[in-house]
């Protein structure tokens, strides 16, 4: 009978013991406001890695913290708002698709270089920081890489005395949108991808067109005209 | 009308509160660089700056300043960050935040700013930058427990600073209206006989609550320079 009783206490202070060691983390999806800036008037193509739908890093801090960081589907769900709110128009492109086939006017490629944190303990502060560095290549409407880009963006969040979890996740949140921001404002400038947009066809020629651009049409020849976004202040 | 017989209770705690805190003290200054007011229905928003720029200040920090500068029946329509900084994305991020007010004409021109921070009628955006540390600390303590109780033994004390600028960026004319910093020192104790009895120094709540309240009177005194 005592034994019986037991069990769950011992497993409850197992629990407690190696909760005090590792750590679990499993991302929410990201939520990326619309920004107050001009859409790129061109059509992109997005193809995402797979490893956007299930990243998992796992680290081991120093051989006594185990954290388990789960971004699931959260990079998949961050680009996709991202460049929606970026470009007229945003075209998934599946692994085995030939872009080549589409009506797109660039391909970008993101994938993950690396994703890196700190915990209190290491940097001897009351927070968690993550770094991630996203890697953009674009691609011309024939196949030629025009930009290879380096994204990275950093996170920061402070402890609270119960959960240090929430601080990480908090910190990997951050970094997403700090990529998010950095991306909206400076990718034109750099990777030059407004530039790859096709001259639009004489009034004219009549041309398929989604309804969604058909409604954007105005919006976009005045976009045409503006500048590209400044740099941050 | 309080009842008879709980004064002696509230008496009680309050002396519990009093003698079990440990010792603050405080200075509060500002300086002036503009005319200051705010009119009805005109709103605050209290940041902290960049975590990008080396800046520590502590979350619960800015939510105390927050809450400190709306309550009241002078209480200040104040604007929540999230709110503020999801409205204006990309623009006061960590990373694209201003970080001097001679960046916010530029900052203006930019599609929807001006129209955002009108249409949410924002007057001063309040900078708070800062942290508390332990800056000392000493005694030593030892607790041991066996089948028949425990106990702790001993003394420790230690010492945290707070020190807090808050700037305060007119949107009216774009420019810097001034400044507000506090300091605060707080020393806790810890005398253990068996028991602990922690005289805890609320460092971090008196910063806040100090500089709240000279926020308060800075940004509503119709001051002139």
């Amino acid at each position: 009978m005592n034994k019986v009783k037991c069990t769950p206490l011992a497993a409850l202070l197992l629990a407690a013991l190696i909760s005090g060691c590792a750590g679990n983390v499993k991302l929410a999806t990201p939520t990326i406001p619309s920004p107050l800036t001009d859409k790129i008037p061109i059509s992109v193509g997005l193809r995402m890695p797979a490893n956007f739908d299930y990243f998992v890093h796992e680290e081991s801090v120093f051989g006594r913290e185990e954290w388990t960081i789960n971004l699931g589907n959260s990079n998949a769900s961050l680009f996709k708002q991202l460049f929606g709110h970026m470009f007229d128009r945003v075209t998934l492109v599946g692994a085995n698709d030939d872009p080549s086939l589409m009506d797109i006017d660039a391909l970008v490629e993101p994938s993950i270089d690396a994703f890196e944190f700190s915990t209190p303990g290491q940097s001897k502060t009351d927070s968690f920081a993550v770094w991630i560095r996203y890697r953009l290549k674009v691609f011309d409407q024939a196949g030629t890489l025009v930009s290879n880009w380096p994204v990275s963006a950093y996170g920061k969040s402070q402890t609270t005395a119960m959960n240090k979890s929430d601080a990480l996740h908090r910190a990997a949140i951050l970094a997403m949108r700090d990529a998010a921001a950095l991306m909206i404002i400076k990718f034109d400038e750099v990777t030059g991808i407004g530039k790859l947009g096709r001259p639009a066809p004489a009034a004219s020629t009549p041309v398929a067109m989604p309804i969604s651009d058909a409604v954007d049409g105005d919006a976009v020849q005045s976009h045409a005209l503006e500048e590209s976004p400044d740099d941050a202040s | 009308m309080m009842h008879p017989d709980r004064t002696p209770k509230i008496l009680a705690g309050m002396m519990a509160i009093v003698a079990f805190s440990g010792c603050t003290t405080s200075t509060v200054q500002d300086v002036r660089r503009g005319d200051t007011g705010i009119g009805d229905g005109e709103a605050i928003v209290i940041m902290g700056k960049s975590y990008h720029l080396g800046n520590e200040t502590e979350s619960k920090y800015i939510q105390c300043v927050e809450d400190a500068i709306a309550q009241g029946r002078e209480g200040l329509r104040v604007i929540p960050r999230k709110e503020f900084v999801d409205s204006l994305f990309p623009w006061f991020e960590p990373r694209t935040a201003p970080a001097e007010t001679k960046n916010l004409a530029k900052l203006m021109t930019r599609p929807g700013v001006a129209e955002k921070i009108a249409e949410q009628n924002i007057r001063y955006i309040v900078w708070l930058a800062g942290d508390t540390e332990k800056v000392a600390g000493g005694g030593s303590m030892s607790c041991a427990a066996g089948p028949g109780g425990g106990g702790c033994f001993g003394f420790a004390w230690w010492q945290k600073d707070a020190d807090y600028d808050a700037s305060v960026w007119d949107l009216n004319g774009l420019e810097s209206a001034g400044t507000v910093s506090t300091d605060v020192s707080g020393k806790s104790f810890m005398p253990a006989l068996v028991i602990p009895l922690p005289f805890i120094a609320r460092t971090q709540a008196k910063a806040c609550h100090t500089l709240a309240d000279q926020l308060h009177s800075f940004i509503t005194d119709e001051e002139t320079i």
